[in-house]
């Protein structure tokens, strides 16, 4: 049974309906999509989207799990050991897990640096993370980066640079050889509001939809590029509106739930594998923290306007009460998801605190492939 | 054997390789349907496919980092820009992502780019830049530089089959150069079938006792007819051509310049920010007790490049000029 469908949808919506969106009252039950020129909005029914419990208790994990790791990582550059500044997706769990949990394994994730959901839902193991985070030998880049500028090719999921937009057109490629090869696979990536105001967003784009390629674009909209709300970032009302422009479909919809995230991702995903060519979903939540960690919210955010998605659009939160009334889970079960992903965060933690720093004689080692 | 075009070579090197490896592909704007801005790869996408020779849509950044993509999972990808000035529209994709990629311990980039370069009657400002100034300084580019028909086939070969990202460098004018035109250190006959250039090996395009002459790309040529205006004067110059400067054949310029005691450095970029003065300290520090005199270079004219012939003349370095810091140094 598919509770999100297009038969379910509501009769085309005019353009100036779209105008003044609120992202926290218009999104609350329903999500747009748009095909061709035609937008429409399509009723959530929250009985259908219930996960079987295994799926649900999965998918709960991982949420508090990027909860964990992120807020293990925050106490530890607060104690002095990440190296740099560091950058987190508080906010962004939803959207970060359940787009890449839709992703099998053979398929290629192009994250950003806010997606440490999506990181581990695809499999990067935690201490990895860490060990990247602090500089360590065992990190991916062994102290050769920091951030989520890290990929984990066991994983397939690939690296980022400082760039914002450069790593659409890096998808669309990874995108690109798939389609030539045949293989049946999707790939994912995410980009941030303030991304899609570059050239290579619109390049990549572009080259995607000419060339028909199996790519979803994730835009995690969490309504800040640094100190730059949306008003100043972009002039539609949505960025979904880009999509027909491209000649793909175009999806806005609540990124601070989880289920409704992994619904049309998995959508897209399976239309892309399918030879449909490219989606392009904006999700939308509240970055919940500041830009990185010395960044002072409080100098220019709306502070009303984030308290209210904190108190109402928290995807850890959302997803612990959507499981308690739809009894997916008892209270019980999801405290002790919670202490599991705890403890599982803070033990990967210490032993990345163990692990040595890089060894400072092989500083100019690897610039070239042997 | 045979003497063909620096052009005809290119075309057989992409073709062999496309042959040999189905994960070669090409990618950039009118290489397809048109064969490209120079016809390197006129008729591959008959042969071949859309697939394996993709026009892209005209945005060299949104194209090179999709080809980066596709080389991040094992795909060989070469890119074309139709003027090798163009790359400044990609410098954060090469630069910043390919180059450091691999040191970032992310993965083998198995990318070729190709840049027609330089000068070429009247190309103006954008048309006409030596693009090895931008990358010289990055690690994790390599960067080629062939002068002959023979080079570009083996190195562009030895480019597709490197696991790194290759910067490689193909100069227009010597695009059509009738090879019967050519000097003959130049004039060198190019095999039908398979052979890689390695790269780091620079090649003695004539010996000397008296003086080396260091050089790489088009100004080979003036290289050579200086160096015989020389001779005919009792001087000998011993003139390398790089070949690569990255890797660079340090060795080889090393003895030379031990050998003979003098150096001039010549290129047809601008001396500041040039390659040139590398070259210049590399001997300073390794070699100073060898030098006889001290060293000189010739590079284009401090200024973008001109567009009006006797503007592009006067910016060009020429013979002329490369005749007179030899007899200095030969005088020193």
């Amino acid at each position: 049974m598919r509770a999100i469908s297009y038969a379910a949808a509501s009769e085309p919506v005019r353009p100036e309906e779209l105008t003044g969106l609120d992202f926290h009252r218009d999104l609350a039950d329903r999500y747009l999509a748009i095909e061709g020129l035609e937008a429409r909005w399509i009723p959530i029914h929250r009985e259908g989207l219930r996960p079987d419990k295994e799926t649900a208790l999965r998918l709960h994990h991982l949420l508090s799990l990027t909860r964990a790791v992120e807020e293990s990582l925050d106490s530890a550059f607060r104690a002095g050991h990440i190296p740099g500044t560091a950058f987190f997706g508080r906010g962004n769990e939803a959207s970060s897990v359940g787009s890449a949990a839709c992703l099998r394994d053979e398929e290629w994730l192009v994250p950003m640096h806010r997606n440490c959901g999506a990181h581990l839902a695809k499999g990067h193991p935690p201490y990895s993370i860490m060990a990247h985070f602090f500089g360590r030998a065992d990190g991916p880049s062994q102290g050769r980066d920091g951030n989520f500028h890290v990929g984990y090719r066991p994983k397939r999921i690939t690296q980022l640079i400082s760039h914002i937009g450069t790593m659409v057109p890096i998808a669309a490629g990874v995108a690109w050889s798939a389609k030539v090869r045949r293989n049946g696979q999707a790939v994912l990536t995410h980009i941030g509001d303030g991304g899609t105001s570059t050239g290579d967003f619109h390049e990549a784009m572009n080259f995607a939809a000419v060339q028909k390629l199996p790519l979803v674009v994730v835009i995690d909209n969490n309504q800040y590029a640094y100190k730059t709300p949306p008003s100043d970032q972009y002039a539609c009302p949505t960025l979904a509106l880009r999509a027909p422009g491209y000649g793909m479909p175009g999806f806005l919809i609540d990124g601070t739930d989880v289920l409704v995230v992994r619904e049309v991702v998995s959508q897209a995903l399976d239309r892309a594998r399918r030879g449909g060519g490219p989606a392009l979903i904006e999700s939308v939540s509240m970055r919940l923290s500041g830009h990185s960690v010395y960044d002072r919210y409080a100098d220019y955010a709306d502070m009303e306007k984030l308290k209210l998605w904190e108190r109402e659009r928290d995807p850890v939160k959302r997803y612990d009460q959507f499981l308690v009334e739809y009894e997916v889970l008892t209270p019980e079960e999801i405290a002790a998801s919670h202490a599991r992903a705890r403890a599982e965060a803070e033990a990967a933690r210490d032993q990345a605190l163990k692990c040595p720093f890089p060894d400072p004689g092989k500083v100019a080692d690897g610039v070239f492939a042997e | 054997m045979s003497l063909i075009t620096y052009r005809e070579a290119l075309s057989a090197a992409l073709w062999e390789e496309m042959e040999r490896d189905e994960n070669v592909f090409l990618i950039g704007e009118d290489i397809g349907l048109g064969g490209g801005a120079f016809y390197v790869t006129k008729g591959f996408q008959q042969r071949f496919g859309r697939d394996r020779v993709v026009d892209a849509p005209l945005s060299e950044a949104g194209f090179t980092g999709a080809a980066i993509g596709a080389a991040l999972t094992g795909m060989r990808p070469v890119v074309e820009y139709q003027f090798a000035d163009f790359v400044t529209e990609t410098f954060k994709m090469i630069v910043d992502f390919a180059a450091g990629n691999h040191y970032r311990r992310m993965g083998p980039v198995p990318i070729v780019f190709r840049l027609p370069a330089a000068a070429l009657v009247s190309g103006g400002p954008y048309h006409s830049q030596n693009p090895e100034i931008w990358f010289f300084g990055t690690p994790g580019l390599k960067i080629a530089a062939p002068a002959t028909a023979y080079d570009a086939k083996g190195m562009l070969k030895q480019a597709i089959r490197d696991d790194n990202p290759v910067i490689f460098i193909e100069y227009k004018k010597f695009y059509s150069y009738r090879p019967e035109d050519l000097p003959a250190p130049l004039r060198i006959e190019v095999p039908e079938g398979d052979y890689t250039v390695p790269f780091g090996q620079a090649r003695t395009l004539r010996e000397g006792e008296d003086l080396t002459l260091l050089t790489f790309g088009t100004t080979v040529l003036e290289a050579l007819e200086a160096a015989q205006v020389l001779e005919s004067e009792g001087v000998s110059v011993e003139v390398i051509d790089l070949r690569t400067l990255v890797p660079l054949d340090k060795e080889a310029i090393l003895a030379s310049v031990r050998k003979t005691g003098k150096l001039l450095i010549l290129h047809e970029a601008r001396k500041r920010g040039g390659v040139g003065g590398e070259l210049a300290a590399i001997v300073a520090e390794e070699v100073f007790e060898h030098l006889d005199a001290p060293i000189r270079r010739v590079g284009a004219a401090e200024s973008p490049v001109p567009l009006s012939p006797p503007l592009e003349k006067a910016y060009l370095p020429s013979t002329a000029k490369v005749v007179e810091a030899l007899r200095e140094l030969a005088a020193f």
